[in-house]
């Protein structure tokens, strides 16, 4: 496992970068779509989540994939998983795929284990 | 609200703020504009959620940083002093190549600034060496001058420590280490094959342990030996000895007697000042002291802890207690019951009256260089303007905000340092010149010394670290704020709108800057007009005799024959027979003490009315006078008539007194034939008034009239006075006359009335000169300031002005919307400037001469004079927006 355990919050912003580049609008509308709208991190919370998984080097800045609409306002900046992010994020779902078949186990919602 | 959330965002830490402050404030504007979109409410209570999250998380990001912006550039974190040092040497190439393709600004921005630093360079190098740098003695901070003063007596202002009391001191104060007196006098002196009037010191032996002097040969003289030893200066066994070791143990003619060198000191021993040729101890003893003699002085090394209130105190009380111990006469009494001590730190009582000159002189070179500052900043800004699309496309590509303050502060740098070099050379230059300008006693001349130091001022390293500091603080000075401006947050604002926008925000720095200049400028120009004021009132001055066309000498003659009244005085008149009969001499005299020279000496004198009443006998000035020394100099004659020879030669008890004297000892009567005499005297002999003349100025144009006593001259030395329209080129031929009638004698103390004046009024005339020259250059920087901030506010404004014109505004009014902004500048920096001036210039009053240091009418013309060269320079731009074609205006966009 890659460095310290992450939050719930962490996790939703790593997932949510699994499968491709996001800007910062983008990547809080998918993290509260993916969390069944448990998080909906506002700017302050969300970019300082942000800047905690870029300094541990998980997330970077990139050029988006493919073509960008246009768009009013700001540029964009697109933010990214690292190899190492990837990693981070594999080895965390592994985690919470252990707890929750522990739990589905222990609440009798499957057999148990041979 | 949008307003709201930008502030929230300052609560981040800057780094934190400046990564995301950007993204974090788009996407609260833009929950709240969704929010906003379903209901007033929603949209408050989502600005509420929003405000309260951002400000948690700042307060949480302070306080645990989760951004660390180095970590995810790898290439950052291996940073090191070497790719530092890469990267502004980088920006300095850069700089130097962009500086050479405006070799126009570059030249401007460092001369002004080479300038600006070489003054202070020059200016400090003197500070230093005369005010700062210790005397070059052991112990210098504990070294004090030991001076008394006697108000309400009418002794003179500054009085020396006569013997008793030295003695007192040394026995019964503790906290002085140890003491020494000195007395400075002038007298000739042949050794080898010279003949001079040279200025000697006669000190107690106790003056070198004082002082911690060491001889360089020989010894220093003990309390055993008398006055028949001298000690030789440096300068002197080098320029009359050719440094001979042997000189020690050998006898010359010193000071009017033969005397045997025991010791030389080295060239840093020149005390009090580097005029004194020769040292002659001082042999007194307390059981011979005659008391009343207040013209010596001390100097102390002052036990460590002990301060100047708490030395002062401890020799207060010892005046009264000698004087009740040795009683003495009534005039004596008088000054000793009222003696107070001074206390002062002895490079004070040395550098004297030259202290506050200097002081001026470095404070004004100090405005200078914070106008030649803003004027280079204001310059600098206008370059960074004009870059500003350039540095902001470097932004947006990534350029970081260090990055650019860099590439700002190396051009800023670039020129400080060349600036600083030219500076230097400027100073190198400068110095020996300032020197040279700096009043100063004319050669030989004994009543003002010379400024200790002053000879020694150069660059050192000291100074040179001043020059370093100056430089690099003028670097960010002129640097910082345009750096500031082209790496600050409204940068990318200025691709958006580039070429537009009204000139708002941006010309408040320059405003700023003009205001500052504005109000220096008036400090200068207020404390230059004082001086000019003071220095007219001195020059018309009326000092009661001529200053043009008289020409004045001394001579010591030293001849056997000449050793009685009557045949000094046959001597005199055979002198001044051949110094009548130059060509072109129109009159000839003498006097004991020369006006604005060595002035005259003072005494009590009693008259037989005061005698009988018990008055006190008051103190006036006494010289003696003969020849045609009142027609000479042009004294008035008021009643009565002048000397006669016959007087001179056989000393008959008859005076001249001045007017005020008249007034003073016999008021209300004829002072013709009236009796007077010196008190204390031991002879019962009266002086008959035979003549009044006018009051003249002894001392020097500053002083008000004394009340003088003139006594039938007779001296080997006396001053001899010539009128002659040629007075200036008279010497040669007086010299020939010495040489042929008595080769033995110097020649010396060889002026011109007019070079005695001007030597009064040097040090005002010298301050005033600097003052209003400094004053000249920050009124022209202040002018071109202004000129330059509304030349670049027109120039934005055009198209404003054209469409006003368009709409039918007169040229009139446009004349005035630019002028008005001008005139504001200008106000605000003559009431900063007033406020400024009215704090500082009470330090200039021991300068001033007739004029109050809060003299309106020099405050309300300078401040005129200010605005009208605002007004002036703002009416040139002012001419040109109003020459805006419309049509052209419009189109240029």
């Amino acid at each position: 496992m890659e460095g310290e355990p992450l939050s719930n919050l962490e996790y939703h912003v790593l997932l949510a970068l699994a499968d491709r580049p996001l800007y910062g609008y983008a990547l809080r509308e998918a993290v509260e779509k993916e969390s069944d709208g448990a998080h909906r991190p506002r700017a302050g919370s969300l970019y300082r989540v942000l800047a905690r998984l870029m300094t541990r080097g998980l997330v970077q800045t990139t050029e988006p994939d493919g073509p960008v609409e246009p768009h009013p306002g700001l540029e964009r900046r697109y933010y990214a998983l690292t190899p190492r992010g990837r990693r981070a994020l594999e080895a965390e779902t592994a985690r919470l795929r252990r707890a929750a078949l522990l739990a589905a186990q222990r609440l009798g919602l499957v057999d148990r284990a041979p | 609200m949008n307003r709201v959330f930008e502030l929230l965002i300052r609560a981040f830490p800057r780094a934190f703020r400046e990564a995301f402050g950007a993204e974090m404030l788009e996407l609260m504007r833009m929950d709240y504009a969704r929010a906003r979109a379903r209901g007033r409410l929603a949209g408050l209570t989502t600005a509420v959620a929003v405000a309260a999250d951002a400000l948690a998380s700042a307060l949480a990001e302070r306080l645990n940083p989760t951004w660390n912006p180095s970590s995810t550039r790898p290439r950052a974190r291996r940073q090191t002093m070497g790719s530092w040092l890469v990267a502004w040497g980088r920006d300095f190439v850069h700089a130097a190549r962009g500086l050479a393709r405006s070799p126009g600004f570059t030249l401007v921005t460092v001369m002004t600034l080479a300038l600006a630093i070489g003054a202070n360079t020059a200016i400090y190098s003197v500070v230093e060496s005369v005010l700062l740098e210790p005397l070059p003695y052991p112990n210098a901070d504990r070294l004090v001058y030991l001076g008394g003063t006697a108000p309400g007596s009418d002794a003179p202002d500054e009085l020396g420590v006569p013997d008793e009391l030295y003695f007192e001191y040394r026995e019964s104060v503790p906290a002085l280490e140890d003491l020494g007196l000195y007395a400075l006098a002038s007298s000739t002196t042949r050794a080898e094959d010279h003949v001079e009037q040279l200025v000697l010191a006669r000190v107690t032996p106790s003056l070198f342990t004082t002082l911690g002097a060491r001889p360089l040969l020989g010894r220093l003289p003990n309390e055993e030996d008398d006055d028949r030893v001298v000690v030789l200066s440096h300068w002197l066994w080098q320029s009359w000895f050719g440094a001979d070791p042997d000189v020690v143990g050998r006898s010359y003619y010193f000071a009017r007697e033969t005397r045997t060198v025991i010791g030389v000191l080295g060239p840093e021993f020149r005390f009090p000042d580097e005029r004194v040729a020769f040292w002659i101890p001082l042999p007194i003893r307390p059981s011979q002291v005659t008391p009343g003699g207040f013209g010596t002085r001390v100097v102390a090394r002052v036990a460590r802890g002990v301060d100047r209130e708490a030395l002062t105190a401890q020799l207060a009380p010892l005046a009264m207690r000698v004087q009740e111990r040795l009683g003495g006469p009534a005039p004596y009494r008088r000054i000793m019951e009222r003696y107070r001590p001074i206390v002062k730190p002895l490079r004070e009582q040395l550098v004297g009256k030259a202290a506050a000159p200097l002081w001026i002189a470095l404070g004004t070179a100090g405005i200078v260089f914070l106008i030649a500052c803003a004027n280079v900043a204001n310059l600098f800004l206008v370059r960074t303007e004009s870059r500003l699309r350039d540095l902001a496309v470097r932004r947006a590509l990534g350029a970081g905000r260090g990055g650019l303050v860099r590439t700002r502060m190396a051009e800023a740098l670039l020129l400080a340092a060349a600036g600083g070099i030219g500076g230097v050379l400027i100073a190198w230059v400068g110095v020996p010149i300032l020197v040279r300008a700096a009043p100063d006693a004319v050669a030989g001349g004994f009543a003002s010394a010379p400024i200790p130091g002053l000879a020694a001022a150069g660059l050192d390293p000291t100074v040179l670290c001043f020059t370093a500091a100056a430089t690099l603080s003028a670097a960010l000075m002129f640097g910082l704020l345009p750096a500031m401006r082209a790496s600050g947050p409204g940068l990318l604002d200025s691709l958006r709108h580039a070429g537009r926008g009204v000139a708002g925000r941006r010309t408040l720095g320059r405003n700023a800057l003009v205001v500052l200049q504005m109000a220096s400028a008036l400090v200068l120009l207020v404390g230059s007009a004082l001086l000019v004021r003071s220095l007219a009132r001195l020059s018309n001055v009326d000092p009661g005799y001529e200053i043009e066309d008289i020409f004045t000498f001394q001579i010591a003659p030293d001849r056997e024959d000449l050793n009685d009244r009557a045949s000094v005085s046959r001597f005199q008149y055979a002198f001044m027979d051949r110094l009548a009969a130059i060509p072109g001499v129109e009159s000839v005299g003498f006097v004991n003490t020369l006006p604005l020279d060595e002035g005259a000496g003072s005494g009590f004198v009693t008259t037989p009315r005061l005698q009988a009443s018990g008055g006190e006998a008051p103190r006036v000035r006494v010289t003696g006078a003969g020849g045609g020394y009142f027609q000479t100099m042009g004294i008035e004659i008021l009643r009565g008539r002048y000397f006669e020879r016959i007087e001179e030669e056989q000393g008959i008890p008859n005076v001249i007194v001045s007017r005020s004297a008249a007034d003073l000892l016999f008021p209300g009567e004829d002072p013709l034939g009236q009796k007077l005499r010196p008190e204390p005297s031991g002879e019962d002999t009266w002086f008959t008034v035979i003549g009044v003349v006018e009051d003249v100025l002894l001392d020097d144009l500053r002083g008000s009239p004394e009340p003088t006593v003139y006594l039938p001259g007779v001296s080997l030395s006396p001053a001899y006075v010539l009128k002659s329209k040629r007075a200036d080129r008279l010497a040669p031929e007086v010299r020939a006359i010495i040489r042929e009638m008595i080769p033995e004698s110097p020649m010396y103390r060889v002026f011109t009335m007019e070079e005695l004046a001007a030597q009064s009024k040097a040090q005002l005339s010298f301050t005033m000169q600097m003052l209003s020259i400094a004053a000249a250059l920050a009124l022209l920087l202040g002018a071109v300031g202004i000129y330059g901030v509304l030349s670049y506010v027109v120039a934005r404004r055009t198209k404003e002005i054209g469409i006003r014109m368009a709409l039918g505004a007169a040229e009139r009014d446009v004349r005035r919307m630019v002028v008005a902004p001008g005139g504001r500048v200008a106000l605000l920096g003559v009431v900063i400037g007033v406020l400024v001036a009215l704090a500082v210039t009470r330090y200039m009053e021991s300068l001033l001469f007739g004029v109050e240091p809060l003299d309106p009418a020099s405050f309300a013309g300078m401040s005129a004079v200010l605005v009208a060269v605002a007004l002036a320079a703002s009416y040139l731009p002012a001419r040109r927006a109003a020459r805006v074609d419309p049509a052209v205006s419009l189109r240029a966009e």
